[in-house]
């Protein structure tokens, strides 16, 4: 398995300060949010990071790229680092793999219908996206999966209760089904500081009291967690490295990955 | 304002209702198609029009009648739609008309595809429509700035009189920055302070908007009136930033948009080597910082002058224009959709910058690449 920013600083930090890790008893944990909502971000270190552990449930992982509105920053670009680590993941093949078509891949009803390991699903953009979750609803027996809503509270759909409620309401009615959980993961990038987590968590508590539901963890850079006390979160933690980079990031001594060349 | 995490559309859609700009018109296509998402949720709210045409056609006959009201109209659309517009495009800038129109390039010639490209650059600056006109177009790179210029387009197109592009690779679009806005938003243009817009000729002469002039001579006198706005404009509003410019570079870099941050990185990573080249990026495409561009160029130390672009070559041909061989212009471009990496123009420089046998060092390898 190649070392990466995982080995080499996310895995002893996280046993330096005890944290707790997030762990599902489900096979299916389908990863949904708004467009910037960071639901990439979290889909493709989720894999890397339960991979890594390798817990109860995790000696297979699979992720599924259900991203077929955004057309760029999606998990299929990152494909090849996370086959190395062997994560099995699953995009869209040919010329199909730049499209933002409503494209489902035939294997995925299979891997959804009966799950081999644990099964991450990476669900992009927005209500439209989740239309394509919709079609495969049937397979998704009540109760035996995860289906988690990202809320950043720097974006404009979901930076008050209301619009995450709102948002909810709107994915829940296109996808027909219902979430389960929440990820606080509010960032803004290489701008975001520990006053922008700690801001999205409370928000998400809160959003968690209005709708019954739990927050499944809280998700951040690794240095700004650095900054903070894990005390304070009432739920898991995952440390995030940057894996979804921009060209200019990509480089010889920049990121932890290169770009596959077209 | 909190900062906020946004793509590059959604946030030049709100830097036009900032602009006072609420009425819209467009059809989707990717990669520009969230700006009309934004846009038909966020304009209610501020009591503004989204009107999605059937065709890109109407939406560029849809714009041409709005802007005559006076009003701020705004548009937006990826290459294949900016095509399809060319026609009204032309007929506004020679009916005077101030007008904002977003391109976010995707990869062409045809339907092409829908990631990252630059290859519009002929279309937005040389025409694209018929006539002898000219649009004022401008080139973000970052969001932050796509706002800023997305504000500036409209003061401009006003200003002018004239049809405003802002033009954005699919990057510009789709990636996810922080941005803030103005306090204070502008209110919408009052029609009644414009003498040409039209309100209604109640109790006054009638206006006219229009193209047409069937009389030779007032076709060139309107030709004529257009060549002087854009000498005007070309005098003073050239915009371009330079970076890492400094007397020990060798080279200087030429490069705009997303694709310049790209050589940012490039510049920062060979200075580690101990190389040092300079960027200037333009913001202002047309007009084209071509006498600044001229200046930082022939200064004695700069050795080569490296285009690079998202494109088969386009801009060069600007460049070359403006350095007037007293330098070797080079280029360097992907296309189809495909970036440049970091590393590729790291090997193009130290290539174009290795000693190299005598007949060869001042050639330029432009006209090579063109060849094969």
């Amino acid at each position: 398995m190649p070392t990466t920013l995982i080995d080499t600083e996310i895995m002893p930090m996280a046993d330096k300060i005890n944290l707790q890790y997030p762990q599902f008893s489900n096979k299916i944990v389908a990863i949904v949010g708004g467009f910037g909502s960071g639901k990439t971000e979290v889909a493709v270190n989720l894999a890397q990071f339960l991979k890594k552990q390798g817990g109860q449930g995790a000696e297979k992982v699979t992720i599924v790229d259900f991203d077929l509105v955004n057309p760029y920053f999606r998990s299929r670009e990152i494909a090849q680092p996370m086959e190395a680590l062997g994560i099995r993941v699953i995009v869209p093949t040919g010329g199909q793999f730049y499209a933002d078509l409503p494209i489902l891949m035939p294997e995925v009803r299979g891997v959804i219908g009966q799950p081999d390991g644990l099964v991450i699903l990476d669900i992009g953009g927005d209500s439209q996206g989740t239309k394509a979750l919709g079609s495969v609803a049937n397979l998704f027996v009540p109760g035996s999966y995860d289906m988690l809503m990202v809320i950043n509270s720097r974006r404009p759909q979901t930076d008050s209760v209301e619009g995450c409620l709102k948002t909810m309401k709107r994915i829940e009615d296109t996808s027909g089904l219902k979430f389960t959980g929440l990820i606080s993961n509010s960032h803004m990038i290489d701008e975001t500081d520990v006053t922008v987590v700690a801001e999205g968590y409370l928000l998400t508590s809160e959003v968690a009291r209005r709708s019954g539901l739990t927050c499944s963890f809280v998700s951040a850079l690794k240095p700004i967690l650095d900054e903070m006390d894990a005390g304070q979160f009432d739920c898991p933690v995952l440390p995030l490295s940057r894996e979804m980079l921009k060209p200019w990031e990509r480089s010889s001594n920049r990121g932890s990955q290169k770009k596959e060349e077209g | 304002m909190t900062k906020k995490l946004m793509k590059g559309n959604e946030a030049i859609g709100e830097a036009a209702i900032a602009a006072g700009a609420i009425n819209y018109f467009a059809y989707p296509i990717t990669p520009q198609s969230e700006v009309a998402e934004y846009l038909c949720w966020r304009l209610p709210e501020v009591s503004g029009v989204f009107v999605q045409g059937e065709s890109e056609v109407a939406v560029g006959n849809m714009i041409f009648g709005a802007a005559a009201s006076g009003k701020r109209v705004f548009t937006t659309s990826s290459s294949p739609g900016i095509s399809l517009m060319q026609e009204s495009i032309s007929y506004m800038a020679g009916a005077h008309l101030p007008v904002v129109i977003l391109n976010i390039m995707r990869g062409g010639p045809g339907l092409g595809g829908i990631l990252p490209a630059q290859s519009d650059y002929f279309q937005a600056t040389k025409g694209g429509g018929h006539g002898d006109y000219r649009l004022i177009v401008l080139a973000p790179a970052s969001v932050q700035e796509a706002v800023d210029l997305t504000i500036l387009a409209f003061d401009l197109a006003d200003k002018y009189r004239n049809p405003v592009m802002i033009i954005g690779d699919g990057m510009i679009g789709q990636m996810m920055e922080s941005v803030e806005f103005p306090e204070k938003y502008r209110d919408e243009n009052n029609p009644d302070d414009f003498d040409w817009a039209l309100t209604g000729a109640d109790n006054r002469p009638a206006r006219i908007t229009k193209s047409l002039y069937l009389d030779p001579k007032k076709l060139e006198d309107n030709s004529i009136k257009l060549a002087e706005k854009y000498k005007k404009i070309v005098e003073a509003e050239s915009r371009h930033e330079l970076y890492h410019v400094s007397n020990d570079n060798q080279l200087l870099i030429i490069s705009y948009g997303t694709m310049a941050r790209i050589c940012q990185t490039v510049i920062d990573e060979l200075a580690d080597e101990g190389i040092s080249v300079g960027l200037m990026r333009p913001i202002t495409l047309y007009p084209f910082p071509g006498a600044e561009l001229y200046a930082e160029a022939t200064k004695k130390n700069i050795k080569r002058v490296l285009t690079v672009e998202m494109s088969m070559g386009q801009m060069v041909e600007d460049v070359e224009r403006y350095v007037v061989g007293k330098k070797p212009v080079d280029f360097f471009g992907r296309t189809g959709g495909i970036v440049p990496t970091p590393n590729e123009v790291k090997d193009k420089i130290r290539e174009l910058l290795k000693p190299s046998p005598k007949a060869k060092k001042t050639k330029s390898s432009r006209k090579k690449q063109i060849k094969g």
